[in-house]
């Protein structure tokens, strides 16, 4: 059995801490016995190898041991954080799941279920392997969340060569790929997960600060965050090695200034899609956007300056959607990415690409010299729609004080003169109050203006 | 009209255009002899939309698919733009 080693592993670790909730840590041999209960309540909800079962958590104690119980005993995890509560019965429907389950702020569950079959094809194809699966809902480039399907089995093998044991801080969120990549690789090499109540700099400074964390994976909106807060200097954040950062692309200015205020920290970047994984890759050097793929289980390609991967640990397709693969195993990322030799630097996705009367403008590049701009706090950059010139660029700002639009315009545009391509420069800009990223500290771009 | 030059100056001032000695209704915006290209244009409405909202709390697309197409086209020259400008707020009822 592939996954066996998985739980000889974790009893090895005995009495360290795997998982630190609500300031307290749960050991191994806890976790483990958690497990245990687990699957005796799966087997008494009558689930079995092959089951659904929708998972509406944040991580805690129970959320990991529950998601091991399912790995364990060949279930299909939907992992779905309280968040997105409102499309938890749209998501239990997509994954044809038998039940849901429901942990409380206190880590208390409730049950619900959900007498239906299961008919999905690949849900099917999944089953007689024998492997137990996992579901993850991508939010897609269209607005309707597709529903990722992965052999767990496969997901977890990347994870059965033990690296160094790091106290981690689950920041990316239990339904999100990244976080789930987060546990794995934590616990599988003996580290303590770190949860957090928020998302918030100062609680997350702090949560470093008291249990000594190593690693934070997060993303570049966070961090433009953590510095315009100046919550790092409120902590002492000397225990943190590495911040690793992905999910978006990262502004070269934010990534400067990080450096600049942290400089015993190695800036990591990683590259996952909900359809593939995370991706090993090393930087070219510290502070460098570009990277370079460890190809460990995977290939890579670049066609017409976007990137494909080939990867043993690919999802197995979306439960609603077609095939995203060609006929020899790529997938497209829809990522554009630019080459030099070995090393690859990420533009930004096609799908976010604003063509300027055909030219090339990725949001990502122009945001990232607006916000180096004095005064400006935050900014997300989308194209709006013009008769003339197919798009044009738009920007909508949010100031650290506040400033006359006419005199922020005229000032922003002289500052972008020697930085950006004319056609680069917003001809639409917007002052806002509000923020503009999700739950998932990811940049909100798609919302038009009313 | 005050509105159209004033945003005229803004846009030919980003762009590094040396204004031509005066801004006059037959100033051309568009085609042969044009003061800007086609992005500031683009830039030119936006200002213009944008002023209009500010100062008198209109909203209107002056360049709908329909201006676009039109044979004559409004961005032509100061005095045309200004008439479209004109006509849109009443065929839109937007004015206040």
């Amino acid at each position: 059995m592939s996954r066996a080693w998985l739980f000889e592993r974790l009893a090895q670790w005995g009495d360290a801490a795997a998982v630190v909730w609500a300031d307290k840590a749960l050991s191994y041999a806890e976790l483990l016995r958690r497990v245990d209960d687990w699957k005796a309540t799966l087997a008494r909800e009558r689930l079995g190898p092959g089951a659904v079962l929708v998972i509406e958590a944040n991580f805690s104690p129970n959320a990991c041991a529950l998601l091991l119980a399912c790995l364990d005993l060949g279930l299909v995890a939907v992992p779905v954080v309280p968040a997105m509560r409102a499309h938890k019965d749209e998501f239990a429907a997509i994954a044809e799941a038998q039940a849901t389950v429901a942990l409380d702020e206190q880590d208390q569950a409730s049950w619900q279920h959900h007498p239906r079959p299961v008919t999905n094809g690949l849900t099917q194809k999944l089953r007689s392997r024998g492997h137990a699966g996992l579901v993850i809902f991508s939010s897609g480039s269209s607005g309707k969340p597709k529903a990722v399907l992965h052999d767990f089995e496969l997901l977890l093998g990347k994870f059965e060569k033990a690296r160094a044991k790091k106290t981690v801080l689950t920041f990316l969120l239990f339904d999100h790929i990244g976080g789930i990549d987060t546990l794995l690789n934590t616990l599988t090499s003996g580290g303590t997960v770190v949860t957090t109540p928020s998302r918030d700099a100062d609680v997350v400074c702090g949560l470093i600060a008291k249990h000594q964390v190593h690693t934070l994976p997060t993303s570049p909106t966070f961090l433009n965050l953590l510095l315009i807060s100046q919550a790092w200097q409120r902590a002492d954040l000397s225990s943190l090695q590495v911040i690793a950062y992905g999910t978006e692309p990262m502004p070269e200015s934010t990534l400067k200034r990080l450096g600049e205020a942290l400089p015993h920290v190695k800036l990591v970047q990683t590259y996952g899609m909900s359809e593939l994984g995370v991706l090993r890759s090393k930087p070219k050097g510290d502070g460098s956007l570009w990277m370079k793929f460890s190809h460990e289980g995977f290939e890579t390609k670049v066609v017409d300056g976007v990137l494909w991967v080939k990867a043993a640990t690919a999802m197995l397709g979306y439960l609603n959607a077609p095939d995203l693969f060609d006929a020899d195993g790529w997938l497209n990322t829809q990522d554009a990415v630019e080459v030099d030799g070995e090393h690859l630097r990420i533009l930004g996705r096609v799908t976010d690409l604003i063509n300027v009367g055909g030219q090339k403008v990725y949001p990502a590049e122009v945001e990232a010299v607006l916000l180096e701009c004095p005064n400006v706090r935050d900014v997300a950059v989308y194209g709006e729609k013009s008769p003339l010139t197919g798009a044009f660029v738009a920007a909508r700002v949010n100031l650290l004080e506040s400033e006359a639009l006419d005199v922020f315009k005229r000032r922003l545009r002289a500052f972008c003169k020697d930085k950006l391509a004319p056609y680069k420069v917003p001809v639409r800009i917007e002052l806002t109050d509000e923020q503009q990223f999700g739950a998932r500290m990811k940049k909100l771009r798609k919302v038009s203006p009313a | 009209m005050s509105i159209i030059y004033d945003a005229l100056k803004e846009v030919m001032d980003q762009a590094g255009v040396a204004s031509p000695p005066a801004l006059t209704e037959d100033t051309v915006i568009v085609g042969k002899d044009a003061v800007l290209d086609s992005l500031g244009v683009v830039s030119l409405i936006v200002e213009v939309e944008q002023a209009l909202d500010a100062k008198h709390n209109v909203a209107v697309t002056l360049a709908s698919d329909k201006a676009m197409s039109a044979k004559n086209s409004p961005f032509r020259t100061v005095g045309v733009l200004a008439d479209h400008v004109l006509q849109t707020i009443a065929e839109t009822g937007a004015a206040a």
